[in-house]
């Protein structure tokens, strides 16, 4: 079960007093806070297997919020992002909050917005970290298949739209009974009632991507 | 029409040949048909006179056997109340007057002798009438030339009364001698006329009266036989309009409705000519106491002199009237007449055609002379064509033609390749109307017309709507003998507005009046359009820096001081957890840092306010030129640099169209311009230029402001607000410059000094053409 502990909150900020103040005032309840004082210094020590969430400042200096955001995209670190800006720019927030970013706050914020929001960014840590888990989880299933059942299975989730015995068999030249037959085992292997099942659980996980 | 003086002489000399030919046929035309209508007249006149005097003549001898027998009868030679002697006196006058056709005596008392001429049983018959105590007797007596009786009758149904005829009564009324009015026998349907005269005694008592008839039938012959001219005619007319004589004798009778024949009326007579002449006349007798009347009228297109001469002027019972036509006079010389007028027209077309050879004996040197002249005007000048006939006077006149046209000629030669071969617009104008009197193709190109529709037009056509009355300081100017010179909006063929720089003075003649304007014209459209856009863009940028600085200002500002606040509250919050850890922790130290973290809050909300205030300009994005906008931008900082005495270059390459915000891209480019200018001035190089280049990368355009300045001290955040390399710098300028740059979808950064040049650099998107 994920933990508390388990939760680290990056600070970037190239202002000193604001990383001291606010890994002050985080520390004393109960965060584990790490602060950097740019985006590389961040990504040079950063550790993917450790979860957690970034309270990213956006105007610094060098790589600035908005790049790095795109960065860890690009890089497909999905990591939970609380933005601060003591501009306010309007258009910056859209674009950080379409690429997945949790809150905007201008600065200065009421510490009750900045815990909410942390809150937000753990419960989403916690999600992606099920994900993970689920995903691993039914990979590890998906290799005890065999090669025929592999096969079945990929073409159900690759093509949901016929998924009929009579149309997967012509498809790989199988009979339609031999895939009734190989479709109820990959079932039981995979640990779903269904094929509509099958297919979401597959997809969400990224099964064969 | 001008005519050719070769054409004047024939005119004129033909023409006057046949006016004074013409004048002479026509005033002996004229000046004979008078002398021979005067005579016509006079002839008439004395053939009437003679008519009158040859009926005076005929009726002599009856007036005067009249007399006779009234003398006698009167001195009591013969008695009247004998009838025996009355007869034979009677006899004897019808013997001796041939004239009489009857002669009779009626006393008062109702007796009546009458000798009369016959045809039967005698020469003569004689009726006599007796009244005795009311009985009647009547008896008819036949004699021969001898007076014998041949027979004798009597005839008791003849009741004649002389008493109550009219030539008795009249003679009776007026005691003298009467004639009666003319009348036609009935027996021999013959004209005639009965004159009567009274009987008196010696106690000068009426006894009776004497009558004689006469018949007149002779005078129509007499006058059918006169001759007036070749067709005039000659009548006798009666007091009462009876026409009594005439040529043609069957005209004189008509029958009337009782079957009686009487003289016809002058108005009604068949020849018409007559009736025409005399017809009109309308009380006779009055006419008839005038003196001889002549006329002359025309009827159907014909001519007639008429006269009439009246009968009781010369004692005659008639007026003899006479027309004729005048063709009978002067139908000759009106014949001769037409043929003198053909003979005038051929001798004048003779003389016409030998003044024409005269004429152009003459003008034949006048002629050469033109040819010369119009050799001369068009530039061949050689004496060589000189006629062999000519003048001195027209060769003197040749001589001074020609030195002065070929003066002309070299003169026109330069000032019209002058006009021609100018690059600059050319006009000559007008200055009372302001028509074009000549352009040269290089106005007509810049106005956009052609040369032949130019002549038609005048300065009004290509005026500015608005700059009409600029034609009156154009006008007066040039009258008081200033050059003009303006730079004025004219409108050329399809409606374009065109910049044109006119100067213009006026060419007076040698009495000094304006002959017109010779201005020189330049199209100034293509640099008053670069002014108006780089007045634009520097309009636009000072409003822009206006704003935008302010807004930028804000921004900086709210930044700057977010952070610190940031900071308290974090502390203020971290404070406060701390105390809450602590058992006895101070309840107002407590309070104290939740209104320390109220209190940054707020100042958080002023920033806020203060920056929505200055709300920063979006602008608009536009495909542009960046070349062009970087030539606009420099110009707007020419004047700085040159200041200064440094140069700015821009290498401008080829390269397609920006997108992005004109005025913010037209912005950043001032102000790292401006900087370099700065930063070159500031350090004191000798080198003193700065080079604008433009670069295409594969989605950018890159720009490059290139400086000689000292470059840029490596610690300072250039881009940072509030940080500045400059003594007097905000440091806004970069920071806003990359603002704006990044607004536009560009980068801006900085390259550090080689070559003893530092650069500062951006980027802007190639529009995407869609």
């Amino acid at each position: 079960m994920f933990r508390m502990e388990d939760f680290t909150i990056y600070i970037i900020d190239d202002e000193e007093d604001i990383r001291t103040s606010l890994t002050r005032s985080l520390t004393k309840r109960g965060y584990k806070v790490e602060s950097f004082s740019s985006a590389d210094s961040f990504l040079e020590t950063y550790n993917r297997t450790i979860s957690g969430c970034l309270l990213l400042d956006y105007g610094m200096p060098e790589m600035n919020g908005l790049e790095l955001q795109n960065k860890l995209i690009e890089m497909e670190i999905s990591i939970p992002i609380i933005f601060m800006t003591g501009h306010g720019g309007i258009p910056q927030s859209v674009q950080a909050i379409k690429a997945g970013a949790i809150d905007f706050l201008e600065k200065p914020f009421q510490q009750k917005v900045l815990l909410k929001a942390i809150d937000t960014a753990f419960e989403q840590a916690i999600s992606f970290n099920e994900d993970i888990e689920s995903a691993n989880a039914l990979k590890a299933k998906f290799e005890t298949l065999t090669a025929r059942e592999k096969e079945i299975a990929e073409f159900i989730v690759q093509n949901p739209a016929d998924t009929s015995s009579k149309n997967i068999g012509r498809q790989l030249d199988v009979s339609p009974r031999t895939v009734d037959h190989h479709r109820a085992r990959v079932l039981e292997k995979m640990d779903v009632t269904s094929v509509a099942e099958l297919i979401e659980k597959a997809i969400k996980s990224d099964l064969f991507s | 029409m001008k005519l050719s003086l070769g054409a004047i002489l024939a005119i004129w000399l033909s023409g006057l040949q046949f006016i004074a030919v013409l004048s002479v046929v026509s005033f002996y035309f004229v000046s004979s048909e008078r002398v021979l209508l005067d005579h016509a007249t006079t002839l008439i006149g004395e053939v009437g006179r003679g008519s009158t005097e040859h009926s005076k003549g005929f009726l002599e001898p009856a007036i005067r056997a009249t007399k006779l027998a009234k003398r006698l009868i009167e001195s009591d030679i013969v008695d009247n109340n004998s009838a025996e002697q009355l007869e034979k006196l009677l006899f004897q006058q019808m013997q001796v007057v041939p004239q009489l056709s009857g002669i009779y005596y009626g006393d008062d008392q109702g007796n009546f002798v009458y000798v009369m001429r016959s045809e039967k049983h005698a020469d003569f018959r004689t009726k006599l009438v007796k009244r005795n105590n009311g009985f009647i007797s009547t008896e008819l007596i036949w004699r021969d030339e001898n007076y014998n009786v041949t027979r004798r009758t009597t005839d008791p149904t003849d009741k004649f009364d002389p008493r109550v005829r009219p030539w008795y009564i009249d003679a009776k009324d007026k005691r003298s001698f009467i004639w009666t009015a003319p009348y036609i026998f009935f027996s021999s349907q013959s004209p005639g006329i009965t004159a009567a005269t009274p009987i008196t005694s010696a106690s000068n008592q009426f006894e009776g009266v004497i009558g004689v008839d006469i018949e007149i039938e002779e005078i129509s012959r007499f006058l059918s036989g006169l001759d007036i001219g070749s067709s005039g005619v000659a009548m006798a007319l009666s007091s009462d309009r009876d026409v009594i004589a005439h040529p043609n004798s069957n005209f004189i009778r008509e029958t009337d409705q009782a079957n009686t024949l009487k003289f016809v009326k002058i108005d009604q007579i068949e020849d018409l000519v007559a009736r025409e002449a005399f017809g009109n006349l309308p009380n006779f007798d009055q006419v008839a106491a005038e003196q001889e009347i002549e006329a002359e009228f025309k009827y159907n297109d014909g001519k007639y002199a008429s006269i009439l001469i009246p009968g009781s002027n010369h004692d005659l019972p008639w007026s003899i009237a006479i027309y004729a036509p005048l063709s009978d006079f002067i139908g000759g010389i009106e014949k001769n007449r037409t043929r003198n007028i053909w003979i005038a027209m051929f001798i004048a077309m003779i003389t016409g055609l030998i003044g024409l050879k005269i004429a152009n004996k003459i003008n034949q040197p006048i002629r050469d002379f033109a040819i010369r002249a119009g050799h001369v005007a068009s530039g061949n000048v050689s004496k060589s064509n000189a006629s062999s006939q000519t003048y001195p006077e027209l060769e003197e006149v040749s001589e001074t033609l020609a030195s002065e046209i070929a003066q002309r000629k070299t003169f026109e030669r330069i000032y019209g390749l002058t006009f021609s071969l100018t690059s600059r617009g050319m006009a000559q104008i007008s200055p009372n109307d302001g028509h074009f009197i000549r352009v040269n193709q290089q106005l007509a190109d810049t106005l956009g017309y052609t040369l032949k529709e130019m002549a038609d037009l005048s300065i009004f056509d290509i005026l500015h709507p608005e700059d009409v009355d600029s034609y009156l300081s154009f006008q007066k100017t040039l009258f008081e003998d200033y050059e003009y010179n303006q730079e004025k909006r004219y409108i050329r063929k399809n409606g374009e507005i065109i910049w044109l720089q006119v100067n213009a003075f006026l060419i007076r003649d040698n009495k000094g009046e304006p002959m017109y304007a010779v201005a020189t014209i330049d199209d100034r459209t293509a640099q008053k359009k670069a002014e108006t856009k780089i007045n634009e863009l520097s309009r636009d940028l000072s409003h822009f820096a206006r704003v935008n600085m302010m807004g930028q200002m804000a921004e900086g500002l709210a930044h700057e001081l977010n952070q610190p606040l940031t900071s308290i509250t974090q502390n203020v919050d971290a404070a406060l957890l701390t105390l809450k850890d602590l058992p006895d922790a101070d309840p107002e130290l407590i309070e104290i840092l939740n209104d320390m973290d109220r209190q940054a809050h707020h100042g958080a909300e002023i920033i806020r306010a203060l920056r929505g205030l200055v709300r920063k300009d979006e602008g608009e994005k536009s495909q542009f030129d960046i070349n062009e906008l970087l030539d606009q931008t420099l110009q707007l900082l020419k004047p700085e640099a040159n200041e200064l005495e440094i140069s700015i270059a821009l290498k401008a390459q080829d390269i397609p169209l920006v997108f992005g915000n004109r005025v913010q891209v037209a912005q950043v480019i001032m102000n790292l311009t401006r900087n370099a200018i700065e930063a070159v001035e500031a350090s004191g190089v000798s080198e003193r230029d700065i080079t604008i280049k433009t670069k295409p990368q594969k989605k950018f355009i890159e720009i490059h402001v290139i400086d000689t300045g000292p470059g840029i001290d490596p610690d300072v955040d250039l881009f940072a607000q509030f940080e500045s390399s400059k003594r007097d710098g905000m440091g806004l300028g970069l920071s806003l410059s990359r603002t704006l740059i990044e607004a536009n979808g560009g980068k801006v950064w900085y390259e550090p000094k080689t070559k003893g040049r530092s650069r500062f650099c951006f980027t802007i998107p190639v529009a995407v053409i869609s």
